[in-house]
């Protein structure tokens, strides 16, 4: 399906894919396009899941829905009448633990790794570990096959695609030969080779975690031991859904020279991971000047104040025209001379303060739109 | 408003995109201007990712070793590798077995996998780092500024140690880590710089990360509002112009004004909050008269 002339690209994505992961630095409004890209998907008439990682108030709020729940929550049939939206703000703990009872062959295995002393203490440390569980979370959504899209708004670290590369640290780390090193008694192989291992590991952290601390670890770590081949399998699951031609990156960005480079530098490391970038989203530009007037409308003020009132108000509107030619500027520069998709988002202000915001950010990544008059 | 420069180690918080690395930067150089030995890191996990601190020093790479960019001034990315590197070579026998022990597989995939472990290794670099001393026994960085990364849990590093003291009961993790605790709950040694935006969102934010890392026992040193856009209009200015019932959304300049209102409000509100004004900082602000602010705002006495 070719879009229509002016289409933004991610008009294509929210009708087509089934994954779209929303990438970019900090502070660029990653988290309100997630909501808006999926808004866009639901008025497609699709079944949209947003999995949002900043605990987002007041786009809960603007969207009809409780800020933290334990499992996702459907925006009200008042606000979004075709297709259906809901949100969650990704709990690593409920993920975490959510994986582990699937992945037990029984209930009482479950229990020991869950109830471990070492994994109690961690707990509160795992909450703010989205990285570990974002890929994760949006597998066990995309396989539920209770939505037709999911949306993940990713974890902002300075590393931003570290939550892809966080299950497959796991999946190596699980390497039976390599846990077995861990284990008591475990048979890793066997050798020479491995025993040295053994041995050199269990001085190491003898030594350094103190006694006590390994018989912890091992006691965890068996616990899981029944689940090492699953995880792995599901670890290389993930990965292919994420490179697969049903997923799709998307790479936000604002004007800021530093958020550039960031994008620029994830577009890169997206395409040498192999994954299916598709193009960038310049958010909170002041790009698009269509349909806008200028304050000369207003004439020329009955009173002074009303007159030097009008005259200041005329050069915040030039300085906003000097910004849009800068930023048209990015947007060509993002476009590479025809090599990357980009678009803009219209600009609302900082922070989005109701549904309706939304509903504006939505519709201009799904119509067409001329950048100006 | 407190003395930075007296201080070993600032660390500067808050959310990304709020101009944490601008802030640390400008604070480096005032403190380097006024005599001291600066030395401004940035944490990296990964040695390929961007590393902005150095982008906007214009040096093209920074190390895991500090690098002298300037008079009194170094820059440095702390990584969880050389934080275990070196912690294992202090709390094993031997550095062969340290040097060993980063080698086997399993121990380099344990460290990399295992939760917080990547930040245990960033804060015994930090403790490292401040206690390198030179021949004639002063320190080799009187100052360690940390552009700390953006994190979606808001505190970070500050709770990671209390939280491996309840796991590592003995042994040199255990001692390292209180350290490193004493070493940032002692507001004689460590203050926290929070930096944030002037909008309804961000200053909520940063006055939960203030309670928080209040609640784990680090001192903030200050509240930085950044990019505070200027107001042009005079109180009588904004009431003919209120009256002129204008849709905000539609004119041309007009979208700057519900802006401008933001920012009044969550400045004020951050000062009702904290109890003291914060410092703010114009949207367009070059070097030299950000290096000056800094030095102002931070009483960093240029009297060399």
């Amino acid at each position: 399906m070719r879009r229509a002339d002016n289409a933004p690209f991610t008009s294509d994505l929210v009708r087509d894919k089934q994954v779209i992961v929303c990438c970019g630095a900090g502070g660029v409004g990653k988290t309100t396009t997630a909501a808006a890209v999926g808004l866009a998907g639901a008025l497609e008439g699709r079944r949209v899941l947003v999995l949002t990682i900043d605990p987002a108030r007041r786009l809960a709020e603007a969207m009809g829905i409780p800020a933290g729940g334990p499992t996702p929550a459907r925006v009200p049939r008042e606000l979004v009448q075709t297709g259906e939206l809901s949100a969650w703000m990704l709990d690593p703990r409920v993920v975490f633990e959510d994986m582990v009872r699937r992945l037990s062959d029984t209930k009482d295995r479950a229990d020991r790794v869950l109830g471990n002393k070492l994994y109690l203490a961690l707990r509160d440390l795992i909450a703010g570990m989205q990285e570990y569980t974002a890929a994760e979370a949006l597998y066990m959504f995309h396989e539920s096959g209770d939505y037709d899209l999911v949306v993940l708004d990713t974890p902002p670290s300075r590393n931003a695609l570290e939550f892809l590369e966080a299950p497959r640290k796991l999946a190596l780390f699980l390497d039976e030969k390599i846990i077995g090193v861990f284990l008591p008694g475990a048979s890793g192989g066997g050798g020479m080779f491995w025993s040295r291992a053994r041995g050199l590991v269990s001085s190491v952290f003898d030594r350094i975690f103190g006694e006590g601390f390994m018989g912890d670890l091992q006691s965890f770590l068996s616990g899981f031991s029944g689940m090492f081949a699953s995880m792995r399998g599901h670890a290389d699951a993930v990965r292919s859904l994420l490179t697969s031609d049903q997923s799709s990156f998307i790479v936000v960005t604002s004007p800021d020279s530093a958020a550039r480079t960031e994008a620029r530098f994830m577009q890169e490391k997206l395409r040498e991971m192999r994954l299916p970038f598709s193009g960038y989203v310049l958010n909170r530009s002041w790009a698009y000047t269509r349909g806008l007037i200028s304050p000369t409308t207003l004439g020329v003020g009955a009173t002074p104040e009303a007159k030097s009132a009008i005259a200041k108000l005329e050069a915040l509107a030039a300085h906003e025209q000097r910004l849009a030619e800068r930023d048209r500027l990015v947007l060509n520069e993002l476009r590479g001379d025809g090599a990357c998709e980009a678009t803009a988002t219209p600009h609302l202000g900082a922070a989005i303060e109701d549904f309706a915001g939304l509903l504006t950010l939505a519709t201009g990544l799904r119509e067409p739109r001329a950048e100006k008059d | 408003m407190m003395d930075l420069s007296s201080l070993r180690a600032v660390l500067v918080a808050g959310k990304g995109g709020v101009g944490k690395t601008t802030v640390t930067a400008g604070l480096a150089r005032a403190a380097a201007a006024a005599g001291k030995r600066v030395l401004a890191a940035e944490v990296s996990y990964e040695i390929d990712s961007p590393t902005p601190l150095a982008d906007v020093f214009g040096v093209p790479h920074a190390s895991e070793d500090p690098i002298a960019i300037g008079p009194n001034l170094s820059i440095a990315l702390l990584t969880p590798h050389a934080g275990h590197l070196h912690f294992l070579r202090d709390a094993l026998p031997m550095r062969v077995l340290a040097d060993a022990a980063m080698k086997s597989a399993a121990i380099r995939r344990f460290l990399l996998a295992a939760p917080s472990l990547a930040e245990m290794g960033v804060l015994y670099r930090i403790l490292d780092l401040l206690r390198k001393r030179r021949y004639d026994g002063s320190f080799e960085h009187d100052l360690l500024i940390v552009d700390l990364p953006a994190t979606g849990h808001a505190l970070g590093l500050a709770q990671v140690p209390s939280a491996i003291l309840k796991v590592v009961t003995r042994g040199p993790i255990h001692d390292a880590v209180l350290e490193g605790l004493r070493l940032l709950t002692d507001p004689k040694q460590t203050g926290t710089l929070l930096v944030t935006l002037p909008e309804t969102l961000p200053v909520s934010e940063a006055i939960e990360l203030a309670r928080g890392i209040g609640a784990h026992k680090i001192p903030l040193a200050g509240v930085i509002v950044n990019r505070v856009p200027n107001d042009p209009f005079t109180v009588e200015e904004r009431v003919a112009l209120n009256g002129m019932h204008i849709d905000n959304a539609t004119m041309l300049g007009a979208r700057s004004l519900p802006r401008i209102d933001r920012a009044k409000e969550s400045i004020a509100r951050l000062k009702k909050e904290l109890g003291h004004p914060p410092i703010t900082l114009p949207e367009v602000l070059d070097e030299t008269q950000l290096e000056a602010m800094m030095s102002d705002a931070f009483g960093i006495g240029r009297s060399k």
